[in-house]
Order: structure tokens, then sequence, then C-alpha cells
């Protein structure tokens, strides 16, 4: 059983290197945004720091951001969405195998090969700039370790709370329309449509008590030095926790959607 | 006419999948919600960006929000033009006894956006409202005339990503990065931006046409020449002339992908 999602997996990633053509114009297009934002959030930030938050931290949050886009944008598995509302779904009813943990394989499979083809690039050309703009080194070796560790975590929770798109399909049918209104909710209170650390300080201690900020904005802070390593470790426990709550809920109500699916023939 | 029974289809088309139009343009409308959300968070949090405050910027993003919803709304066959000439349908439209340009504006009406251009005359009216300014004749044809530019400038866009897709017929990452980036960077001021930026989006593309220049003169601030700034809307206009030629000259050089 192992084995099948291990499959699974593989043929997503080895599927997604096929399209290196999109990956580089993917690049570009982050690039660019990258500067635009930090030329913007510069233009507000006109003290060099906000409680702590400074310019330089905050043009590495923005090129992390950049870099790890897709492990952090709760997107939805191209095939999820099509099958549930063109009805392929009952070929999947017919196999042995637990259609939430493919969705799931399938779609990390995806954002982790689309990850690997892109953060590298961002992250080079990031770390060559001139020193105001570009992406600083961690702040400490621990920090870079809970960072990596933090990240993980984040990834796997961006594609958890992705399969909340997948269950609402089967309510809305839209797949375009679910997904979006999801990831529109995560970016703005996961922080990244604004960097948290640039959000009014109320709205800050609201996000502390959602999971979304755990996706990237932890991993992000963690890795800058703004969150410390003993509160980063504390945090770490605490998205953990989410990241469990937010699988098993899904699971239960995907579960729950298969038992209602009715297959309509044609 | 003719482009009543194009209206009529679309309408009649978009009314099939009522529920799905609808609950399309809710995801859209939440979409710009957050954006907004996300503007004023910052200005929350640092009160003003050289000297412009939160309901300026709001304007700036009224503007954007409704000259962007209504060219994607009408002016949808130009911006879908790659396909076109993907599925090869564009022959078919070329074929007909009716002016290219006449049809591709009929060719396909986005609906779902209406309730964009509705959410930004809203905010445009919120913002309208409340900013500082001493209203006067003059002001109001220059607004009105930075909401056309607005229109005119993102329709010769669209123009431009038609004409280089009839050479590489795939549909350029590096266009949507022009339109969608100068969408948002619009959202502000243009000149709170680095030098380049700043320059790259008001002589090359007059994206400042409908954002800081005309906007200086109605709430006069800045320091650049009023007068400039209140005829910036209509030379931004100008901008379709360059980009009527070159979808021309595309358009002449079509050979058709055998599809």
């Amino acid at each position: 059983m192992k084995n099948t999602y291990v499959s699974i997996f593989k043929m997503q990633f080895k599927g997604e290197l096929q399209y290196r053509a999109k990956a580089i114009s993917g690049i570009a297009t982050q690039f660019f945004w990258g500067i635009m934002y930090i030329y913007l959030y510069m233009a507000f930030m006109s003290s060099d720091t906000i409680d702590g938050f400074t310019i330089t931290q905050m043009a590495s949050y923005i090129w992390l951001g950049q870099a790890f886009f897709a492990l952090r944008y709760p997107g939805m598995h191209k095939d999820a969405g099509y099958e549930i509302t063109n009805g392929n779904i009952c070929y999947k009813f017919t196999r042995p195998i637990n259609l939430y943990n493919q969705w799931y394989t399938e779609y990390l499979g995806e954002k982790l090969a689309s990850t690997l083809l892109r953060f590298l690039p961002i992250i080079i050309i990031s770390i060559l700039l001139p020193t105001k703009y570009s992406l600083s080194m961690p702040a400490n070796f621990t920090a870079f370790i809970l960072f990596l560790i933090s990240l993980i975590i984040g990834g796997l929770l961006c594609v958890a709370i992705s399969m909340y798109s997948v269950y609402l399909t089967f309510i809305t049918l839209s797949p375009k329309g679910t997904t979006t209104i999801v990831a529109t909710i995560a970016n703005l209170l996961g922080g990244a449509i604004i960097p948290i650390p640039l959000m009014p300080t109320s709205i800050q201690s609201i996000l502390n008590f959602l999971p979304f900020r755990y996706i990237s904005d932890l991993p992000f802070r963690i890795y800058i030095g703004n969150i410390g390593i003993s509160d980063g470790l504390v945090q770490i426990a605490i998205s953990i926790v989410w990241l469990i709550i937010i699988i098993v809920s899904g699971k239960l109500l995907i579960k729950n959607a298969l038992k209602k699916t009715i297959i309509q023939g044609g | 006419m003719l482009y009543n029974k194009y209206l009529k289809m679309h309408i009649k088309s978009s009314l099939e999948y009522k529920a799905n139009t609808i609950f399309l343009a809710t995801a859209q409308v939440l979409v710009f919600v957050a954006e907004i959300l996300g503007v004023w968070m910052l200005f929350e949090r640092f009160d003003t960006v050289a000297g412009w405050g939160f309901y300026d910027s709001l304007l700036m993003v009224g503007i954007v929000m409704t000259t962007f919803a209504f060219t994607e709304c009408f002016a949808r066959g130009y911006d879908e033009f790659p396909n076109l000439i993907k599925s090869g349908s564009l022959d078919r439209l070329l074929v007909r006894p009716v002016n290219i340009y006449y049809q591709l504006f009929g060719a396909k009406i986005e609906f779902s956006k209406f309730f964009r251009i509705i959410l930004g005359i809203v905010i445009s009216i919120i913002a309208i409202i409340n900013i500082n300014a001493d209203w006067n004749a003059l002001k109001i044809i220059v607004l009105i005339a930075t909401y056309m530019c607005g229109c005119v400038v993102i329709f010769s866009l669209m123009l431009i990503a038609a004409g280089i897709s009839v050479y590489t017929i795939e549909n350029l990452e590096f266009v949507n990065i022009i339109t969608n980036g100068s969408k948002e960077l619009a959202y502000y001021p243009l000149n709170i931006y680095n030098k380049w930026l700043t320059r790259l989006f008001t002589f090359v593309i007059p994206v400042a046409c409908f954002n800081y220049l005309p906007l200086s003169y109605i709430i006069g601030v800045g320091n650049i020449p009023l007068w400039l700034c209140a005829i910036s809307p209509f030379l931004g206009i100008l901008f379709i002339i360059p980009c009527l030629i070159f979808f021309n000259i595309s358009l002449k050089r079509y050979q058709g992908t055998g599809t």
C-alpha cells in the first residue's frame, strides 16, 4: 500500500518536471513581483525598522515568499476538480485506494516538483542583489534547521488546506471558484498578500489564533530571526497540532462527501 | 444591430449557468476585497506613503478595478486572442464579411466581470467622497478622462499581447507581467516606487496617466506642473495609436496555424 502512494508521488513529480519552459517564465514573473513588492514596502517603511522588522529582513521575507511560492499557495490538483465535476471520479471508486491520500500525495508531488524547479534560481539571484534588496543569510544555523522543519510542515499544511477546496468542490461543483475563495482567504490571513509583520498589531494578534500563518509566515520569520529559537520551537509544535486537526477533519469531510456522491450515468 | 445580437447571445449563455456565473463572480469579488484589505492594512499601520493617504490610494484602486473589469468584460475577445489563434477560430472570423475589430468585440463578453465593475464604481465613489479635493468642472472632466484613459491603455496592452501572439502562437507570461503588474502597481501612486519602475510605467506604458498624474492635479499634491498632470489622461489615450498599428501589421502577417 505504501508503494502505491510513492509511485503516485513519483508520477506527478516527473510529469511536472516536463514543463521547464513554464518554470522559466514563472521564475521571471516571481522575480519581477519580488522587486515590485520590495520597492512598495520600502516606500511605506520610511524608517528602517518597524517593531524590530528591518527593511533587510523584509526583503528576505519577500524573496523567500517568491522562491517558495508554489509551496505556500493552496490550489487544487488539476485532475481532482475535473474528476469531481465531470463524473470520472466513478472510476476512482473501483480502485482499492483511499481517495484523500491519493489526492493529497498527487498534489504534494506536483507542488514539490514545481518548487524544486523554481526555488534555486530565485534564491541565487536574490542573494546576489545589492545588500539592501537581497536575501540575507539565515539568522544562525539552528534557525536555518528550524526554518527547514517548519517549511516542510508549512508545505504539508498548505496541501491539507487545499484538500478543503477539493471537499468544497463536491458542494459547489466549481473547482475554479472554490480554489479562488480558499486560496484568497489563506493568502490574506497567512501573510501572502501583505507580510504579517507589516499588518496592524491588532490584526496580527488575531492571526496568531488561526492556522494560516504557519504555512509560510512562521518559517520565513524563523529564517530572518524575527522569531527566536525557543519561541520558534513552541510555534512549530502548535503548527503540528494544526496540521493534524486539518488533515483529520479534511479526511472525515471527504469521506462523508464520497458517501453522498451520486453518479448520474452518462 | 449585430452587436445587440452578440450581447443577447452572451447574456443568454451566461444565464444558462447562472449559479456558476454568480459563484465565479463572487469569488472574484472576494479576491478584490482581500486586496483592498491589504491596502487598508498598510495604511492603517503606516498612515501615509510619500504624502498620499488611504483614500487617495483607494481612488487609484477604484480606477484600476473599474477600468480593468470594464475592458476585460467587453474586450474579452482581444484578451483571448491567442486562444483564437491556437484553436483556429480566427480564420473563421477573418472570412466573414464583417470588420474584424467589430467581431472581436462581440466574440466574447464576460458577464462575471460585471460585479467587479460595480464594485470598482462603489470603491471609487467611497474614495471620491473622502479625498481632500476642491472639486470644480475641470477636475470632473479630468477624472472622467482618467477612467477613459485607463480603459484605452488596458485595451492597448491587450492589442500588443494579441499582436505578439500572432508570431509566437503561445500566450507569453511576460505579457501577463506587464498587464497584471501594472494593475497591482497602480493600486498605489506609481511615484513611490524606484525611479526606473516609475519611468517604465510613465513613459513606455502610460499607466501613470490614469494613476498619480491626474490625481496629483485633482488633489493638488506633488511637484509636477499641474497643467501637465491635467492633460496627462488625454496624452495617455494616444498610446493606442502605435498599438493599433502594431496589431494591424501583425494581423496582415497572420498565416493560420493549420488547425
